[in-house]
């Protein structure tokens, strides 16, 4: 089974660009405008206090009209090295969909940056404290059991 | 993209959040159906809190009961993973074309040559 069933979503990039501007596509509307919304959603940074504490919101939406947006709460900003976040999905209701916080890492390396990024659900962070560490493991062995009776298909 | 609400993914990983509940969940996937004494004999906490840890599972869509008499028969639903996976899954989708664009941005600005 993938790292998919650990429960905490990585991802590891290398990208020919310095640490301190990769920092801020990330913090600045206008820069994290041009990536940050799939093929076919126009985004629209509604908010974006990069600060802990501060909030970000953006929206996205598509020619038919419908829109969703992500939001969430600074966590930690530390430029150029780190950057955390809450986040959730929001539908076209407003509703927010499962809270989990994102953390992104960036690593000067030779040719730019290493970047990280790690979505866990968020649980506030003390409990995190408690229980992330005998969490994946456990889960991870939860799942490889759970492979041999049951086969899921993962469906779009 | 499907976002909004998702009551059913909170109560799954709530219930999961629980080192004990995850413990009896490992067991019943490793025995397949056991009754509720035998769970309890794996734990050094009295079968009332296993009884409710189980509730609580049960509640998640993670487990079902077999009642036959009095005797109570519990395992893990087949199912009971999917919507982690399926909302893991999307999460991966979403954030892996995301940094694609990130790159194209950074590599676009970036007066290095760098090969595709």
């Amino acid at each position: 089974m993938s790292n998919e069933t650990d429960m905490t979503l990585r991802l590891e990039r290398l990208i020919p660009m310095q640490p301190d501007r990769l920092f801020a596509l990330w913090t600045e509307p206008a820069q994290l405008a041009k990536w940050w919304a799939p093929e076919g959603y126009e985004p629209s940074v509604h908010v974006l206090d990069s600060r802990p504490g501060g909030r970000w919101r953006v929206a996205m939406r598509r020619a038919d009209g419908n829109e969703v947006a992500t939001s969430g709460v600074y966590r930690i900003v530390e430029p150029p090295r780190r950057l955390a976040f809450t986040w959730a999905w929001e539908d076209a209701s407003g509703a927010r969909g499962l809270e989990t916080e994102v953390t992104v890492t960036f690593e000067a390396t030779p040719g730019g940056t290493r970047l990280l990024l790690l979505q866990e659900r968020f649980e506030g962070a003390q409990a995190r404290d408690n229980h992330s560490r005998g969490w994946s493991a456990s889960f991870g062995r939860l799942a490889a059991m759970s492979a041999d009776t049951c086969q899921h298909e993962i469906r779009p | 993209m499907r976002t909004g609400r998702t009551p059913e993914l909170d109560d799954l990983f709530a219930a999961l959040a629980d080192p004990t509940r995850r413990a009896i969940v490992e067991r019943l996937l490793a025995a397949g159906e056991l009754s509720v004494g035998e769970v309890a004999a794996g734990f050094a906490i009295s079968v009332q809190a296993i009884s409710r840890h189980l509730q609580v599972l049960e509640r998640a869509g993670l487990v079902d009961r077999r009642g036959e008499r009095q005797w109570r028969y519990v395992h893990v639903r087949t199912d009971a993973l999917e919507p982690i996976e399926n909302w893991l899954s999307r999460q991966r989708r979403y954030w892996t074309s995301a940094l694609d664009r990130l790159e194209a941005v950074a590599a676009a600005r970036t007066p290095k040559r760098r090969k595709s």
